[in-house]
Formats: structure tokens, sequence, C-alpha cells
């Protein structure tokens, strides 16, 4: 008999979110990643876009379930799954996907980071992890008028 | 032809100093695209710094040795050495070529027709897996007045130069001072 099809989550409402994020990882010497960003999609499925100060795009990652790609000039890079690429490319294991509940103000829990939300309503978000080591700390300035 | 216009300008332009406005739009997303306000300053052959001001103040100063890039609002200085960076990007167009020849080793050059009643040089970088298709550099005469960044991504930054002085003010250094406060991370 067939099984059941598994039971597919709720499509969440895509959103989209622009700013800039730096991330630092405490090791010696600290280690870190600086870039305008544009966040679209939802945890599932979604594209993040990396700038550099003066405009110029420093990567383009899409992912969707099974797959994860970054794209930076003419290389694509395919990974298994979206948190090996983040860690490729930004040198930590930002959770993307429980970035869009921080960036709406809901404060998902994500083993190891801290996320502070006090400034959210500002469009400042904050996490620093503390497992594993060495801790690392994210910020985001949301932009006022979002492209 | 544009070309010589790039060459004269190259030579006899030491310094310079001059407000921007950015505009930066992308093919495959629509919108009116982002503008950002500030000012622009070079010496040759190797120091620079754009002072953003609107939307968000962000400082990047390249001294001859460091690039430094401070955003106001982390309160956050990073510094990488300036040789990996510069060479193929475009502030190295209009501010650290010291010849047409030494711009020649990293771009083709070719003189474009008019456009918008400017002038323009399209520089397309030789290193061909770079994150730069083409520079487009707009002169108004001798004055340099448009710097048009095309990357690899579609994404095209139009950078428009007014009030250029070819003296760079003293008040205006390149020598990058770190804010009070601020963390200084390597990159």
């Amino acid at each position: 008999c067939a099984t059941p099809p598994r039971p597919v989550e709720p499509d969440v409402a895509a959103s989209t979110w622009s700013g800039r994020l730096s991330l630092t990882v405490d090791q010696e010497p600290p280690q870190s990643f600086f870039a305008g960003f544009l966040l679209k999609g939802t945890p599932r499925q979604g594209t993040l876009d990396l700038y550099s100060p003066l405009g110029s795009t420093i990567a383009q990652v899409r992912w969707s379930p099974g797959e994860a790609i970054a794209q930076q000039g003419k290389m694509a890079r395919e990974y298994p799954s979206l948190d090996d690429l983040i860690v490729d490319l930004t040198g930590a294991n930002v959770p993307v996907t429980a970035l869009f509940d921080w960036l709406a103000g809901r404060s998902t829990s994500v083993s190891g980071w801290q996320p502070d939300l006090s400034r959210q309503p500002e469009g400042r978000i904050s996490a620093r992890r503390l497992q594993p080591l060495p801790t690392a700390r994210l910020q985001v300035v949301l932009d006022q008028n979002p492209a | 032809d544009s070309l010589a216009t790039l060459d004269s300008y190259i030579k006899s332009t030491r310094a310079g100093y001059a407000d921007f406005t950015q505009v930066v739009t992308n093919a495959n997303k629509p919108g009116a695209g982002k503008q950002s306000v500030g000012t622009f300053a070079f010496k040759r052959p190797n120091q620079f710094r754009f002072d953003y001001r609107k939307p968000f103040q962000q400082t990047i100063v390249a001294d001859g040795k460091t690039l430094w890039m401070y955003d106001a609002d982390l309160n956050q200085v990073t510094q990488r050495s300036q040789a990996k960076v510069l060479d193929s990007t475009p502030a190295a167009l209009v501010a650290s070529a010291t010849s047409i020849e030494s711009l020649k080793q990293r771009f083709t050059l070719e003189a474009v027709p008019v456009k918008d009643r400017l002038e323009w040089v399209k520089a397309t970088p030789k290193d061909k897996d770079g994150q730069l298709q083409n520079v487009m550099i707009g002169f108004d005469g001798k004055q340099l007045r448009k710097l048009e960044i095309l990357d690899s991504f579609g994404q095209r930054s139009v950078m428009t130069f007014g009030n250029f002085v070819p003296t760079v003010p003293a008040k205006v250094s390149f020598k990058f001072k770190v804010p009070a406060g601020a963390d200084v991370l390597k990159q």
C-alpha cells in the first residue's frame, strides 16, 4: 500500500530583507566577514545576495530542499546543505534559516547561538555563538528604506 | 578620441576631490535601485577614499598599503592588504593608474561612442573569472564625470562625480584614524 506522502511543511510566507551584516569569529587572529546583503524567500527556499561596500556583488547564494549553490564571479559551487555553504563562505555557521525569524523579531532558538533582538524594532539584531568554539558574533543593520 | 582623453586625464590629474552620487541597480531585480551620496578623493599612485554620507555613513580609505573600511552603524573597521584588492577594482582605474599602459596590463581598453553627451572608455578586465564584467569611464571634455561598473551578476553601479577639483583639500587625509571604541578586524 502506498505510504502517505511526507507531510510538506506549510510554506511560510516569503519575506525580503536588505541591509549590512558583519560576522566576527574570535580566533587568533580574529576573522571577519562584512557585506551588504539582500535576503529573499523562506527558510526552505530562497536567495541571499552579498555585496561589497562599493556596491558590486560578492556572491549569490540560492537554496532549496537538498540543494545549495554559491555563485561567485563565473564560478558556481554546489553544497549538500545551506549550512555547509555558509560556513565555507563566511567562516561560521550563521543559521540563515533562523535569521528569517530573528529579522522578523521572532527569537527562534538555535543550539549554540544566543540572539539579541532587543533593538530589532530599530532594524538592528545581533547574535553570539557560544558553541562550538571559537565564539563568534553576528551583527545585522537593516536598510531603513529597503530596495 | 576618448582613449587620448583617458591618457591625458591619468597623466595630468595627479590628485582630485569630488562629490559623488551612486545608483546601484540590478537587471534581474526590478526597483529604482539604491542611491547613496558622498565624497571621493584620490592621490596617485595608490591612495584614495570614498566617504559615504547617505543613506548611511561608511568610509573606505586606501592609504597606499592597507585598504580600510569603516561602518559607523556597526562601529567596526575591517582592514586588508591593498595589494590583494586594488588592482582590478574600478577605483584603480580612476585613482591609481599611472599611465594608460599600466592600465592595459589589467584591462582591455576601447573607445566607445558618445552617450549622454559624454565620451566613454570601456575597460574590460583581463582576468576572466573576476567579478567585474566591465567598467565604463565617462568624460565631459577633460573632466571625469561618470564611472559605470557592471559586475558579472548584472549589478550596475553608476557613480556620477560633481564639483571636481584637481587638488585634495587639506582636511582630507589618506591616513585612516580608527574611531574611538571601534573594533578593528583583519580580513
